[in-house]
């Protein structure tokens, strides 16, 4: 009886271990709540002008961290694990990532998201990093054409 | 005659022209030559005191870990390999206090190596 009682409490455990995708309202009800709410920043202003120098520079300093998650394009090209994470890991090309104001980008990028499993990268790179970073996602590159990341191909 | 002593003035007039130049280029200060470490995830010294229109040499040295140092509004990049040393020269043009950054990225606190440079009249 009791073991019956054990097995049962660790079934029911397991069940409500179970991650199943999040639905319509669930995926709208958090992308407003993350614009609106927890996603703060909203006015500050973007202090690097968008140029082909400052482009340049934020797909380098992209290179150096973000594409282990995003890919090279920012569109998630040759991340083996891209669509196997709840929540899914976002296009930065898409309208979800680029309705979010510059300020916003800065603070997530500063910050993260928890617990979607985006990391802040305060300390890890530069302001002037973060910002360039930002010039280079509001002109991703076509998906794809940036390649598979060097450390998925070793 | 008067050729001879023409001829002579000549002659003394292209060699001070042509001693002078070198005088003018002796009495030119050198740059002041300014060292400075990199060390994961610091810069040795973290704050620099220069004069606006004075030109200056950066000496980045290494003590592990391949470097940059970069001061975007002043148009200066130094990049070092591992345990290197470059230098670069340079005249700082604006007055102000300018923050620049490690240039290569260099582990998890490569954000907060910074090095500030203060430019004075």
């Amino acid at each position: 009886m009791g073991r019956l009682l054990a097995l049962t409490i660790l079934a029911l455990g397991l069940a409500g271990c179970k991650a199943n995708p999040a639905g319509k309202v669930e995926t709208k009800t958090m992308t407003f709540a993350k614009h609106h709410i927890f996603v703060g920043n909203k006015s500050q202003t973007n202090p690097l002008p968008s140029n082909a120098d400052t482009w340049a520079d934020g797909k380098e300093a992209f290179s150096h961290y973000c594409v282990a998650c995003h890919g090279a394009d920012g569109q998630n090209t040759g991340v083996p694990f891209a669509d196997h994470i709840s929540p899914p890991i976002p296009l930065l090309n898409s309208k979800e990532v680029q309705s979010y104001t510059d300020g916003q980008l800065k603070w997530i990028l500063d910050n993260g998201i928890s617990p979607s499993g985006m990391p802040g990268s305060k300390g890890t790179l530069s302001d002037d990093e973060l910002w360039s970073i930002i010039v280079y996602l509001r002109r991703l590159p076509p998906a794809g054409s940036q390649g598979v990341p060097d450390i998925y191909t070793h | 005659m008067r050729a001879g002593i023409m001829g002579r003035g000549i002659l003394v007039g292209i060699m001070v022209a042509g001693i002078f130049p070198v005088y003018v280029a002796k009495a030119q200060a050198a740059p002041r030559r300014i060292e400075i470490t990199a060390k994961r995830f610091a810069f040795e010294p973290g704050e620099i005191t220069l004069k606006k229109g004075q030109p200056v040499v950066l000496v980045l040295n290494s003590k592990d870990a391949a470097h940059g140092l970069r001061f975007r509004e002043l148009n200066v990049d130094i990049k070092v390999g591992a345990n290197g040393t470059k230098e670069v020269q340079f005249t700082p043009d604006k007055v102000g206090d300018f923050v620049g950054h490690c240039s290569v990225f260099c582990g998890s606190g490569h954000g907060g190596m910074t090095l500030t440079l203060h430019v004075v009249d």
